[in-house]
């Protein structure tokens, strides 16, 4: 089967990436993403926007669409990127410690109620743990290779510090009062109930920086993935760009950590389909992968207010209900087209 | 005179504190088509790896073109020197297109679409390498010769101006092998690409290659045509191992093959030989005499001593005395009568103390019976007596016409007979 050479559209990487499969997404999002505005705990259906309390209601699903949107996309891009420097189809952030020293971060704010009194001081406070976890993670790996560590120490040491990081959380809500207990609870679990204003910009903000600095990168992601020492070949500085890409994922996810909690499986499971849907190359997978993943997370949040109304599920417990299987079921497929390994 | 494309100037290199190259030097011209040899170890590898920047030399400069590697930006060094490695994976599901794209987009931003120029170039690089039919197969599902090709195409669409290759056809079959070399051959008469080949197909390379480098521990043994390399005294040192060189009358090909059967049969030099040993000393000696076809014998050893295992093992006739012990008079006189049986007598470098020192006795009743008798250099060091009496005894025997030796190449090619 060959193709006609004189129909190849000078478009990067649009070769191998299925046009109409593109079509049919850029058809469903804004459908699937409508049809999550009329799923909610006060009922189905199109809220009456000319009353008062329809109008809140609203307010408060598109508040969360937006929250989803972000979450998920955040999760998404940052477990592509952790997948393409690790070259493991296990890596996301949970994976590399980046999400439970977030989590221990974010603990520490809420349980000495920082939270309450300094402003943002949660977003910065996740991030600030996150990275200091990921250079831990790094420091420990590095050691004894003089330099730069293999892919299978950074995971070893991630997966280590990631449990002490949430042995430190367990001890941290056994000691705590009644009182911050419920919302460190609420908040682990992972929710997407509109945070205020002032974070929710600050988390736009960084989530947006994070994606333009991987997105840039993802021809070099592309090279990447054929090894550090083949994309140095390449005439890229590889160490650069590995330190570049760890640091925009970690910012990414513990943004993500910060308002939304501990919500897992969306940094495994969507790069993974979006892979196999769209194909590796790192240019289309970026963003395709964070539509998919905030719309992925969008309607998880809208079966999670719907499912027991009027009582809210987190929405973690969605993603992994509906991630696990899903997440088998793409693997007993050998994920021809996503990862062979 | 114009700049050579590669100048290695006394470059130390190595990974933590050790050092693989020696303040090695060489320098390769543009357009030359130079293949790199020597045995595993001697730092192949660490030399293209420091080439190509990836290591830092602890010490010299390596300039491409007359600019230092270090100081070169890596997307311009990219242009100048492309490196295919031995093995190359991708863990996803990449199509041989998109790879051989790398090649172009590597430093490009998403948004710049690949100009037609570029397109021109990843398909020629296809082309070149006969992988146009795979441009839309699964670059991992393919075998590990077209593999090898889709990378080179990869190399190739960054157009570099040297293009060194690591061992990277080493493991194709021969089919592929010369299909890889004919490329590259072709690279460097039509595009005057200079190509710098690690192989461990010595024939295979004084074919191809305009000039040979041979390195050996880090440095550079010997460098200049395939006649002048391939000679089976230089390549024997080195490989430590006995090696002929043979050139076919017809087509000039030099063939470098190793020896497995030592000599001809019936050779005058496959005499019987004693060896005295102890401690594992003897067990390359035994092998190498064993592989040569002489008849050999050991002895005295004490029993499970690591030599009296390893003769026991090969079938060697030995002399044993109980384990642990001061070798005694009976032992002593049964291995007489069998070193008596035997032509040449060789001492390895077994450590002598109270204990075994009544062995040099045999070494000097075959020197008196008029035989040749081999003795390891360096006694000073093993000698464990009182009173030094080990190398009072050497020197003696050495000083009525015993003979020392140091490398175990060097004994078997005097035994032999050629100098």
């Amino acid at each position: 089967m060959k193709r006609n050479r004189e129909n190849i559209p000078f478009t990067p990487g649009i070769e191998g990436v299925p046009r109409v499969r593109i079509a049919l997404f850029c058809l469903a999002v804004p459908l699937l993403l409508f049809l999550s505005l009329l799923l909610g705990a006060s009922g189905q259906g199109f809220p009456d926007v000319h009353s008062p309390v329809g109008k809140a209601i609203l307010n408060l699903r598109i508040n969360r669409l937006v929250m989803g949107l972000l979450v998920g996309s955040a999760l998404s891009v940052s477990g592509v990127v952790f997948q393409a420097i690790l070259r493991n189809p296990l890596a996301e952030p949970y994976v590399l410690g980046v999400s439970g020293g977030a989590g221990l971060g974010a603990t520490l704010a809420i349980l000495f109620g920082a939270v309450a009194f300094i402003p943002l001081s949660l977003p910065v406070a996740a991030f600030v743990a996150a990275v200091l976890t990921l250079f831990l993670v790094y420091g420990i790996a590095s050691r004894g290779s003089g330099g730069s560590p293999s892919v299978y120490s950074l995971i070893l040491s991630g997966v280590i510090i990631s449990s002490i990081c949430s042995s430190l959380i367990m001890f941290l809500v056994s000691t705590a009062s009644a009182d911050g207990l419920h919302s460190v609870i609420w908040w682990m679990l992972g929710n997407l109930q509109p945070a205020p204003l002032d974070q929710r910009i600050l988390s736009t903000v960084l989530i947006g920086a994070g994606f333009i600095v991987t997105w840039l990168l993802g021809s070099r992601f592309n090279a990447l993935t054929l090894g550090r020492e083949m994309a140095h070949y390449q005439g890229m500085n590889a160490d650069l760009i590995i330190l570049g890409g760890l640091l925009a994922a970690t910012l990414m996810a513990a943004t993500a950590v910060s308002i939304g909690g501990m919500i897992g499986f969306v940094g495994l499971i969507v790069p993974h389909v979006t892979r196999a849907m769209f194909g590796p190359d790192h240019r289309w997978l970026i963003p395709l992968s964070a539509v998919s993943g905030g719309t992925f997370l969008v309607l998880c949040d809208a079966v999670a207010r719907t499912v027991l109304a009027p009582v809210e599920m987190p929405v973690g417990v969605i993603t992994a209900l509906a991630g696990g299987p899903f997440f088998l079921m793409i693997l007993q497929r050998k994920m021809k087209n996503a990862w062979i390994a | 005179m114009s700049v050579p494309a590669l100048s290695i100037d006394s470059v130390s290199a190595g990974y933590g504190d050790h050092l693989v190259l020696d303040s090695l030097s060489v320098q390769i011209a543009k357009g030359e088509f130079v293949v790199l040899i020597g045995p595993n170890g001697c730092g192949k590898s660490t030399l293209l790896k420091t080439v190509a920047a990836l290591i830092r030399p602890s010490s010299g400069t390596v300039r491409l073109f007359g600019e230092d590697v270090r100081k070169l930006r890596p997307s311009v060094r990219s242009r100048i020197l492309g490196v295919v490695p031995q093995k190359v994976e991708s863990p996803m599901a990449f199509t041989v297109h998109q790879i051989v794209m790398n090649g172009r987009t590597g430093s490009s931003l998403p948004w710049i679409a690949l100009s037609e120029e570029d397109h021109g170039i990843i398909e020629r690089s296809m082309i070149y390498t006969d992988v146009l039919d795979l441009r839309d197969r699964y670059f991992m599902e393919l075998s590990g010769g077209e593999q090898q090709r889709v990378i080179l195409a990869m190399v190739l669409a960054q157009e570099p101006q040297i293009i060194m290759l690591d061992e990277s056809i080493a493991h194709l079959d021969i089919n592929h092998r010369y299909e890889v070399l004919r490329i590259l051959r072709r690279l460097n008469h039509e595009h005057g690409m200079t190509v710098v080949l690690v192989s461990h197909d010595l024939s295979l390379s004084s074919e191809i290659a305009d000039r040979l480098i041979l390195m050996n521990a880090g440095k550079v043994v010997v460098t200049g045509s395939s006649e002048e390399v391939l000679q089976a005294e230089i390549l024997s040192r080195v490989y430590d191992c006995e090696l002929q060189v043979q050139q076919d009358p017809l087509t000039g090909a030099v063939h470098v093959i190793g020896v497995l059967d030592g000599i001809s049969r019936g050779s005058e030099w496959m005499k019987p030989v004693h060896v005295i040993a102890g401690g594992g000393t003897g067990i390359e000696l035994y092998r190498r005499f064993g592989l040569y076809g002489c008849n050999v014998t050991t002895g005295v050893l004490n029993r499970m001593d690591s030599d009296a295992e390893a003769a026991k093992a090969l079938g060697i006739k030995a002399v044993f005395e109980k384990p642990f012990s001061a070798i005694g008079e009976a032992a002593y006189k049964e291995a007489s009568d069998m070193a008596g049986q035997a032509e040449i007598l060789v001492v390895s470098d077994v450590p002598f103390g109270s204990g075994n020192l009544i062995n040099l006795r045999l070494a000097k009743e075959a020197l008196d019976a008029g035989k040749e008798v081999w003795i390891a250099g360096g006694i000073a060091e093993r000698d464990y007596t009182d009173g030094k009496q080990a190398v009072e005894q050497v020197d003696k025997l050495l000083a009525e016409g015993a003979r020392s030796w140091t490398s175990l190449h060097d004994l078997m090619m005097e035994l032999k007979g050629e100098p």
